[in-house]
């Protein structure tokens, strides 16, 4: 072991075929990949051979933290896990989810910065990590259970302190759109079922061990409070929602909903969240509420508290009590959740009896919640929830399922808004029961090959989110326009990338945030106002590469994309300045890694050149342009009629967008006629060896 | 950059002390006031003033003196004027734009709903959804909104708001002179719908 802080050292590898446990040095193996999605892409490239399939033995699940994890680094919770992607169409390539909660730290204090999963088990068993102790155990009592079941039954096993990252019933089915969840409510989408086609039910771990800092103890603490003090709310938005004695802005539509008189009113003892001003560091917690956020005032009488991941202040998942749904639907009244897996059950619904944001709205909420974060569904980032609508209303779901099937539904329930429809539905998607629960369970990509539906008509339906791939948008250009655009292009599932949305949104007015934009990214044409977008100007180009590899950073070192970057921050003081440093700076303190910001931004520009050479490799061309980078016509389509680029609108114009891509691959030099990275720009970022085996599959740009 | 309070204005040293007590104590009192989130009017310091006897001035002087001077002399006070009375704040404790909120709420419902709508829409180029008033700070009653929105169809002076309901049914209030029909029904629906679906 070197002598570095931060990393905990090791990397377990676990064998599920032959049953094999062994360790490799994090230092000598992978520093230069930091952690995180950096180890999951060096391993996939190393290890797992083109055409390989997600459920294939040869594939890995890589279980990875990043050297801030297990630190006191704000917003340090995050285990990124990459894969082959099995809802990625038309064929699987790779991709990484995203976990919050307490896995992380605790795999750390465990003494491991990754779990690296491959082979098959012959029956369903669960892996055990007690610091050195690793076993493979029998699952079979824990196999059909919930996710619930299945972490209480491993915590009983190995005591309070564990934290347990389960499938569902649906993982263990091989159903696409499944996941994996740690600490109740923190999920993984788009994996379970290759955890299930492993027969791994689970991973538990508790850890006794501790990371060493290679800073200064009072260096470290002293940053930290400086970090802390650039936070806002969540999505690090720095305006509150509501006027404030001491702001000099609000915006009606930030996460930043805390004032008086919103109080948390199913405490113990009901909480008043007050001003919140934002020096007050012992009050980053009241700041949001997610659930208010998207469900309106009326929530706050049935909120409990926040809760969150190891590490962070902003306290994103919502518990929330609603006694009404025990009597109604026999669930437990108290659940919780954030974005996407709080509104996954509402948002199969067109309508409520009692309108939006009323109570049916938030009881259905909490039936999703329990049933989805039990059996382990995976919404893909709402597209499920919008293909259902659509395929129902346009009579498609009708006209697919046999008469039979399809009277088994209570579609009246369903067009009334009943959340009791849930209970029919997401067990059979678990269960791919039916023509139904197994079409919706496949992903977007392949249910529509399989209902032989285009993917080309999906694509010009601008309210349902289509991107590619299987995929929806992910802060695409219909809010950040062409910086969106670009950002959505790279991945082989939807984005998963904030950095820059949480810039656009974070409050500040236009004015402000083009001040800062010019500091950032070189001029003030970087931003636009939402529906008064502007062509594509250079700057734009340069704020979307510097987002994705924030994004890569955050998802290496286990910083949560999702609250950071914090290149803004609320203090009136600094003109509303954040700190670009912030990442560098935890990252050179913890580790002793002598790297300043554009050190690591190489770093994370060669964990991203890494991803788009495994793209390549998998999808076997180097046409990234033509057949990987494809836009949906939603994009160019606006039903006013009017001009791209005419107030009001969002779409963007052709010529414009070809643009864009040319001086984005320039900025990330790559090829610009084919989208590829050249075999300089390999060679550049250290990954001379990766040109070389691309090479010999014609694969580099010539 | 203010200049000191001393005792300008003041005649002789009966006239200099009173003054610096009066001043002083009206600065408590705005400082009090500003950090419990709220304004205090001319009219309440002069009253508190007399009630502790520290009337600040002789019979005959101007009282408008007196505050400009107070305003002067400290760098953190800070006075509002409109159709009405005098209000002043403390900036330790309130920024100009939550003063100003706090300012207009005190010339009524109408006139607090039409400034915001005008301020968020020149700041922001938003426009601003209709129930943000019956939340804190505003604390309007849903029904004054409805009747203001009503006046304000019917009131010449306020033919620059209008407003444009989201497919959600929000109702979203926007400043003519800073944003367009079309563009404005585009935010609205982005901020009422459009964001709710890229969370």
């Amino acid at each position: 072991m070197s002598g570095y802080g931060g990393w905990a050292g090791k990397v377990l590898r676990v064998d599920l075929s032959t049953g094999r446990i062994w360790t490799e040095d994090t230092i000598e193996r992978y520093k230069e990949f930091l952690g995180g999605t950096g180890i999951g892409y060096k391993v996939m490239w190393d290890e797992v051979p083109p055409g390989t399939k997600p459920y294939d033995p040869e594939n890995r699940i890589v279980f990875a933290t990043g050297p801030l994890a297990g630190t006191s680094a704000p917003s340090s919770g995050r285990t990124a896990i990459t894969t082959l992607w099995p809802t990625c169409w038309p064929i699987p390539l790779v991709a990484s989810g995203h976990m919050g909660g307490h896995f992380a730290a605790k795999l750390k204090y465990a003494g491991y910065d990754a779990v690296i999963i491959q082979g098959k088990a012959d029956r369903p068993v669960w892996l055990m990590i007690a610091d050195q102790k690793v076993e493979i155990l029998d699952a079979h009592e824990i196999w059909g259970q919930g996710i619930r079941a299945a972490t209480y039954a491993i915590s009983e096993i190995m005591g309070r302190d564990a934290v347990v990252a389960a499938i569902g019933q649906a993982g263990e089915n091989l159903v696409p759109m499944s996941n994996v969840m740690n600490d109740v409510s923190h999920s993984a989408g788009g994996i379970g079922s290759v955890m299930g086609s492993k027969k791994l039910k689970a991973i538990g771990v508790v850890g006794s061990g501790s990371i060493r800092i290679a800073g200064k103890k009072e260096d470290w603490g002293k940053f930290i409070k400086y970090h802390l003090s650039l936070l806002g709310a969540s999505n690090q938005q720095v305006v509150p929602s509501s006027p404030q004695p001491w702001a000099e802005y609000y915006d009606p539509t930030t996460r930043w909903n805390a004032s008086r008189g919103h109080r948390w009113g199913a405490a113990a003892h009901p909480v008043d969240t007050g001003i919140c001003d934002p020096h007050d560091m012992n009050r980053i917690a009241y700041r949001s509420n997610t659930a208010a956020f998207f469900l309106g005032d009326g929530v706050w009488p049935h909120t409990v508290r926040g809760n969150g991941c190891s590490s962070c202040p902003i306290r994103c998942h919502t518990i929330l009590k609603v006694p009404s749904v025990s009597a109604k639907y026999g669930i437990p009244a108290v659940g919780q959740n954030t974005c996407g897996g709080l509104k996954f059950g509402r948002a199969f619904f067109k309508k409520f009896p009692d309108g939006p944001r009323g109570m049916t709205e938030l009881e259905a909420c909490m039936v999703g919640m329990h049933l989805a974060d039990d059996l382990g569904i995976w919404c893909n980032y709402g597209l499920l929830q919008r293909d259902f609508i659509k395929l129902y209303y346009d009579g498609v779901i009708k006209k697919k399922l046999g008469a039979r099937e399809f009277a088994s539904y209570s579609w009246s329930k369903y067009e009334k808004g009943d959340p009791a429809f849930l209970f029919e539905l997401l067990p059979r998607i678990a269960a791919k029961e039916g023509e139904l629960g197994t079409a919706m369970g496949l992903g977007t990509g392949y249910m529509l090959e399989r209902w032989n539906l285009s993917e080309e008509e999906w694509g010009k339906d601008k309210a349902l989110g289509y991107w590619k791939m299987g995929h929806g948008k992910h802060h695409s250009s219909e809010e950040t326009g062409q910086c969106g655009l670009l950002i959505n292009l790279m991945y082989n599932r939807d984005s998963q990338c904030h950095s820059h949305s949480n810039f656009t949104r974070n409050g500040l007015p236009l004015t402000l945030q083009k001040k800062l934009a010019a500091e950032l990214w070189g001029a003030p044409e970087a931003v636009d106002g939402v529906g008064d977008y502007k062509p594509m100007h250079w700057s734009k180009a340069r704020m979307a590469k510097w987002s994705l590899l924030r994004k890569e950073l955050h998802d290496s070192l286990s910083l949560c994309n999702w609250m950071g970057p914090w290149v803004a921050s609320p203090l009136r003081e600094r003109g509303y300045r954040g700190d670009d440093s912030v990442e560098s700076m935890l990252y050179r303190l913890a580790t002793g890694d002598d790297k300043d910001r554009e050190g690591l931004d190489a770093v994370a520009e060669r964990i991203f050149l890494l991803h788009r050479a495994l793209t390549i490799r998998g999808m076997g061309t180097r046409e990234m342009r033509i057949r990987h980078d494809k836009i949906p016509e939603w994009v160019f389509s606006d039903k006013s009629g009017k001009p791209p680029y005419t107030k009001g609108t969002s779409h963007l114009d052709r010529n414009d967008v070809h643009l864009a891509l040319d001086l984005f691959y320039e900025e990330m030099g790559w090829d610009k006629a084919t989208g590829a990275p050249t075999d300089r720009t390999y060679r550049k970022f250290g990954l001379g060896g990766v040109a070389d085996r691309l090479a010999e599959r014609d694969l580099i740009p010539t | 950059m203010k200049t000191p309070i001393a005792s300008k204005g003041f005649c002789g040293d009966e006239g200099t002390r009173r003054g610096d007590a009066a001043a002083k104590r009206a600065a408590a009192a705005i400082r009090e006031r500003s950090a419990n989130s709220q304004l205090i009017s001319g009219s309440e310091i002069l009253d508190l003033l007399n009630a502790e006897h520290l009337t600040p001035l002789d019979a005959g002087q101007d009282i408008h003196g007196f505050f400009t001077q107070l305003v002067d002399g400290h760098e953190d006070l800070h006075g509002l004027s409109g159709t009405g009375s005098l209000w002043y704040y403390s900036s330790d404790h309130m920024t100009e734009a939550y003063a100003k909120i706090m300012f207009h709420q005190q010339e009524g419902p109408l006139r607090l709903i039409a400034e915001t709508v005008r301020q968020n829409a020149s700041t922001y180029r938003k426009p601003v959804p209709l129930d943000i008033f019956t939340r804190p700070p505003f604390n309007l009653t849903h029904d004054q909104v409805l009747r203001s929105l009503a006046t304000m169809t019917e009131t010449e002076s306020y033919g620059d708001i209008a407003r444009t309901t989201t497919s959600a049914s929000g109702i979203y209030l926007y400043c003519k002179t800073h944003l367009e029909a079309d563009h404005a029904a585009m935010l609205a629906e982005w901020l009422d719908v459009g964001q709710f679906e890229n969370p």
